[in-house]
């Protein structure tokens, strides 16, 4: 058995321990878990939303697998399921603070109309930063589809839009982004 | 400067166009400069998009997490338990889930199995109380003989192994003991607690695997 293979499903069997070991009260395999996801849930939330909520926010996503934890069936990775915890209190706390306004950018809106503008320094920010200037509706159309890799459908369903404006926004949000690529 | 075609480009990316719709796009492109090189900065972008890296908060949030959980314990499922009209021991949840482990089969556990006696099937249903006592203290005891077995062998098989490796499989050794050990605690409380029984059975067979994978990979 190669090595990778066999540290893979040793890091799989842990976590399994350590789920089952939390969803009985254990907070010290809680937080092994938290050590090993943390990052992944902390940046989806950044991505998602603004920077200075994505502390609060990830703490909440973590106290609600732990409150959920006897939920979780095994049927997914645990990693799996506490990311789509997290995409679901992402979008819990869209609606929640109310966010509306600005939310997507219009079809009409020309931001593809410097296509082909040299790229000048200032404008060369990081791609990151790029990504969360965008407009919120596209940036998290963005992150769903392009880094998450969610299906047009399953966002729609999410955010509550038709597939076609889901497909619109990654087309916008693409074009703005090109921009900001290294060059 | 945009035409019809631009808005459609992530769409051919993507493969969502229809092959009439993918034939027409495909021609403009070979006509049109812009529209072809706006094409290769947005597949750009898609690659980029994959190669975003995770990064760490930038202060450990765990403390305010910990204080969250002393008000909000994991939430039990005893109604559904106590609505299941079987509840299954430990030592039958662990004959089956042995007996997959033994029928898989591996050299090492055939090589074991040469000098040992295998656990025997299952009870079966109907059978008396009195008769499913005795199979299950029996299969307790030859289930940890299995486990004591496969960790002897693996002490001596530790040198063949790898520092790495050695310290990978004491790390998740001491994890699954951690899971058995708190199995077997709550359920001298709660015997019937089908949940328990299940969680203690598995934690033990993923214990018997791990040891059989690495005495396999030591003998490789």
């Amino acid at each position: 058995m190669p090595r990778q293979v066999l540290e893979d499903t040793l890091t799989a069997d842990s976590i399994a321990a350590d789920t089952a070991l939390a969803a009985s009260g254990d907070a010290t395999a809680f937080e092994r878990l938290y050590r090993t996801h943390v990052a992944r849930v902390h940046t989806l939330v950044r991505r998602m939303l603004d920077a200075d909520e994505a502390d609060d926010v990830t703490q909440d996503v973590f106290i609600r697998a732990w409150q959920k934890l006897s939920t979780f069936r095994g049927e997914s990775a645990f990693g799996t399921w506490l990311h789509r915890l997290a995409v679901n209190v992402v979008l819990a706390r869209r609606k929640t603070v109310g966010i509306e306004r600005g939310r997507f950018i219009a079809d009409d809106q020309p931001l593809d109309e410097t296509a082909g503008k040299p790229v000048s320094p200032e404008l060369s920010m990081d791609f990151e930063e790029a990504l969360a200037s965008l407009p919120e509706g596209a940036r998290q159309v963005f992150v769903l589809h392009d880094v998450e890799g969610y299906r047009h459908e399953e966002i729609a369903r999410m955010l509550g839009v038709v597939p076609g404006t889901s497909k619109s926004q990654l087309h916008h949000a693409r074009m703005a982004l090109r921009r900001h690529l290294d060059r | 400067m945009k035409d019809i075609w631009t808005n459609r480009l992530s769409e051919y990316i993507d493969g969502e166009l229809d092959a009439s719709e993918r034939d027409a796009l495909e021609a403009h492109l070979a006509s049109c400069g812009q529209c072809y090189a706006t094409l290769a900065d947005l597949r750009d972008v898609v690659a980029r998009a994959k190669t975003l890296v995770d990064r760490e908060p930038a202060q450990d949030l765990w403390s305010g997490i910990r204080a969250g959980l002393v008000t909000s314990e994991p939430r039990r499922q005893a109604p559904v338990v106590a609505r299941r009209r079987f509840a299954f021991s430990v030592p039958q949840l662990l004959a089956a889930s042995i007996a997959l482990v033994l029928m898989s089969g591996s050299a090492m556990w055939l090589a074991l199995r040469n000098e040992k006696t295998l656990p025997p099937t299952p009870a079966a249903v109907g059978e008396t109380g009195r008769g499913n006592q005795f199979r299950e203290a029996r299969w307790k005891v030859q289930s940890d003989q299995a486990i004591a077995e496969l960790q002897d062998a693996l002490d001596q098989n530790e040198s063949k192994l790898d520092t790495a490796t050695v310290r990978i499989v004491r790390e998740n050794l001491a994890v699954i003991d951690r899971a058995i050990a708190q199995a077997q605690h709550a359920l001298r409380r709660d015997p019937g607690n089908t949940y328990l029984n299940l969680h203690l059975a598995k934690a033990m067979r993923q214990k018997i695997e791990l040891l059989r994978r690495a005495n396999a990979l030591a003998e490789s």
